[in-house]
């Protein structure tokens, strides 16, 4: 579902990715790990469409449209959801208003009528027992005075409510508790599904002892330097990144 | 200070004669010629007058504005009534028009008429406040006012009385250089309750000129609510006066909306211990535009409270300026007071100028204040969009959360509804003027 080929891409004149090659099929669960600056967060970046990134090289496909080509928010109605590193706080804007208008405008891109009050509702109220969110959120204003994991948990939450086809996690776990990260990872497993693809960045192991991958790979400098399975996350833990770092040339690039 | 245009004295010295002696009343024609005279000393501010600094009337000492003569109103171009209920005095180019007003009974010893008749009906309560609360001593305008108005609303509050349901003061302003002066009088015994709305619209390149006086005594409680919907074409110069006692609660909402220069002037004294102000205020203004706002508030006495949140809006070639002043004199210690200043620009052409001012006289004092000056959040946009939700939808969203920061707080549901629905449409014809 999504086909990433040869990707460069450029901030401010300073190369970040330098010849990305990635696909990933529908059910397929992908974990982009690496260390700080290796540029995981500029492909999250990418995916979703924020300006600043200039791509100066490759492709990416997504459903066999040319997804660099398409509005944010046209990804967004196609289907593609980026949880955010760092949640963004929209002061004056209540949660349930924002998910209301998000919903609305996915279903208005597929021809479908607004959803009524009431399966609203009942939908808003299945995915909050899904993060185990209390009702008093949604009349909150979006993120604002959340706390770290709270932030969070609204991501996944809001993933919930808009079923993406695909989804990218853009290190979620990072500054949450265990008990956090356990609700975060129970929302990821339960909407796992053989039509949905995700995409989970992460600059630890410890998330993926609880959303298992079906490939791992490891950005290093703005390069895919290893791809593999589950057990590479593992051999990571104990070896870390730095044996990357000294032996560049022995860690085979491989396309999955 | 002075820095003013000179204004042709002899045209508003005649003018004055020949409207003087077309008054009914004698009564207060003293306070009149002192007005007069203390206005063609002030002149009409330049741009060198300090506080006029951001906000040019000089072209109106050369402008000759008439006296705006009575006009045929449609009832549909008047603000919509607050209710099936209430209380509510319509008046045009500044002169009590009964036929659109609404009269209904009121609880005992509450008088709600047009100021020119309680002149006459109740002498002595206009005489004891009419030009007598302190501040915008320097106000040309207001100076003006006090010599030229014809009428307005006089509200009387007595002890302990409570007028439940909403009172409405509409003026209505029609012509080209034509200029009106509404003059408003309420005032609120001890204790006493009154929500209140002033309401202004109008059609044509006319100048409206009104001046508020408030005097809240102890204990009162009062909600007042000044919305300027002006034309686009038309001038809006106003004060406003404000005396609270000791405990009172005054709550003041300032909106402008629309005018091709508006500017306001309040002045707030807290002159009671534990009197209690919240001032809250909102300025939109399109391309072309100035929506000016100068406040201050005063604090004479211990334990007072004040609050003041403004907020501006600037769209296209726009301009604000806001300039608050909180002033805690020497002997009102535990003086807590904030005033926050926030300014959206919705384009590069906009400019917003901010000056908050704090003067202490005393320790032992909270008193805090800011001011912003900004574009709407590109990581905000972003975030939205991510959702599905289109650019367009999602500034309208960002701004209308902006601005709706005000208004929600608006206890009086007709008018928060309305004003909501003002600022949805402005919103709405800002992006397609935008794409």
């Amino acid at each position: 579902m999504l086909e990433i080929h040869n990707l460069h891409v450029s901030v401010e004149g300073q190369e970040i990715l330098k010849g990305i090659d990635l696909v990933i099929q529908p059910g397929e669960v992908h974990a982009m790990m690496g260390p700080n600056g290796s540029g995981k967060s500029t492909l999250a970046n990418v995916i979703s469409g924020r300006e600043g990134y200039e791509v100066t090289a490759g492709t990416i496909r997504y459903r066999g449209q040319d997804l660099l080509a398409m509005d944010p928010e046209d990804r967004a109605r196609e289907g593609i959801f980026l949880a955010f590193q760092y949640p963004v706080e929209i002061p004056g804007v209540n949660n349930l208003y924002f998910l209301k208008a998000a919903v609305n405008a996915v279903r208005k891109h597929r021809g479908e009528p607004e959803m009524d009050a009431m399966d609203f509702w009942e939908l808003i109220q299945e995915r909050m027992a899904l993060v185990k969110m209390d009702e008093a959120f949604l009349k909150r204003p979006v993120n604002e005075g959340f706390s770290g994991g709270e932030k969070k948990r609204n991501e996944i939450f809001q993933m919930a409510v808009l079923e993406p086809r695909f989804a990218v996690l853009d290190e979620t776990d990072s500054g949450l508790d265990i008990d956090a990260l356990k609700i975060v990872a129970d929302g990821v497993n339960t909407l796992r599904s053989p039509e949905r693809g995700f995409l989970v960045i992460t600059h630890y192991q410890r998330l993926l002892n609880y959303i298992v991958p079906d490939y791992v790979h490891v950005l290093m400098n703005g390069r895919i330097v290893r791809s593999g399975g589950k057990e590479l996350a593992l051999e990571l833990e104990s070896q870390g990144y730095t044996w990357y770092e000294k032996e560049p040339g022995q860690a085979p690039r491989v396309s999955v | 200070m002075t820095a003013a245009v000179l204004v042709p004295q002899d045209h508003y010295r005649q003018d004055f004669e020949r409207f003087t002696a077309g008054l009914k009343e004698s009564a207060g024609l003293a306070l009149r010629r002192t007005a007069l005279e203390r206005f063609l000393a002030l002149g009409v501010p330049s741009s060198r007058w300090e506080s006029w600094r951001f906000t040019d009337v000089s072209t109106l000492a050369k402008t000759r504005f008439s006296r705006a003569g009575d006009a045929p109103v449609d009832p549909a171009r008047l603000p919509p009534p607050l209710g099936d209920t209430g209380q509510r005095l319509v008046f045009v180019n500044g002169r009590y028009s009964p036929g659109l007003s609404r009269v209904e009974s009121l609880p005992k010893g509450v008088i709600v008429s047009s100021l020119e008749e309680a002149l006459r009906t109740h002498p002595a309560v206009v005489e004891a406040y009419l030009g007598r609360l302190p501040g915008l001593e320097d106000h040309p305008f207001t100076a003006l006012n006090t010599a030229f108005w014809e009428d307005g609303a006089f509200v009387y509050l007595p002890r302990g009385a409570m007028l439940e349901v909403p009172l409405q003061l509409v003026f209505f302003a029609s012509g080209e250089q034509t200029v009106n002066y509404p003059r408003n009088l309420i005032v609120a015994e001890e204790a006493s309750q009154a929500t209140i709305v002033e309401d202004y619209r109008g059609m044509g390149a006319y100048l409206s000129c009104p001046v508020t006086e408030i005097d809240a005594a102890d204990g009162a409680v009062l909600e007042h609510h000044r919305i300027q919907e002006e034309d686009p074409r038309a001038w809006h110069l106003s004060g406003l006066r404000l005396r609270q006692g000791r405990d009172s609660q005054a709550t003041l909402y300032l909106l402008s909306s629309s005018g091709l220069l508006v500017r306001t002037d309040v002045v707030a004294r807290l002159d009671g211990e534990g009197a209690d102000c919240t001032l809250n205020g909102l300025t939109l203004v399109a391309d072309g535009q100035l929506g000016d706002q100068h406040i201050r508030v005063e604090h004479t006495k211990p334990h007072g409270t004040s609050r003041q949140l403004f907020k501006g809006v600037l769209a296209g070639k726009s301009r604000t300026v806001f300039d608050g002043m909180i002033q805690v004199h020497q002997n009102a210690s535990k003086t807590d007071a904030s005033q926050s200043n926030r300014n959206l620009l919705l384009s590069r052409r906009a400019l917003a100028n901010s000056n908050p001012r704090l003067e202490i006289l005393t320790d032992d004092v909270k008193c805090s204040h800011g001011s912003t000056i900004g574009f709407l959040d590109p990581d905000a946009l972003f975030y939205l969009r991510t959702r599905g939700i289109g650019a367009t939808q999602a500034r309208a969203l960002l701004v209308y959360a902006f601005a709706n920061d005000i208004i929600e707080h608006i206890r009086l549901r007709p008018l928060r509804e309305r004003l909501e629905g003002l600022l949805a449409e402005r919103l709405y014809t800002e992006e397609r003027q935008r794409s």
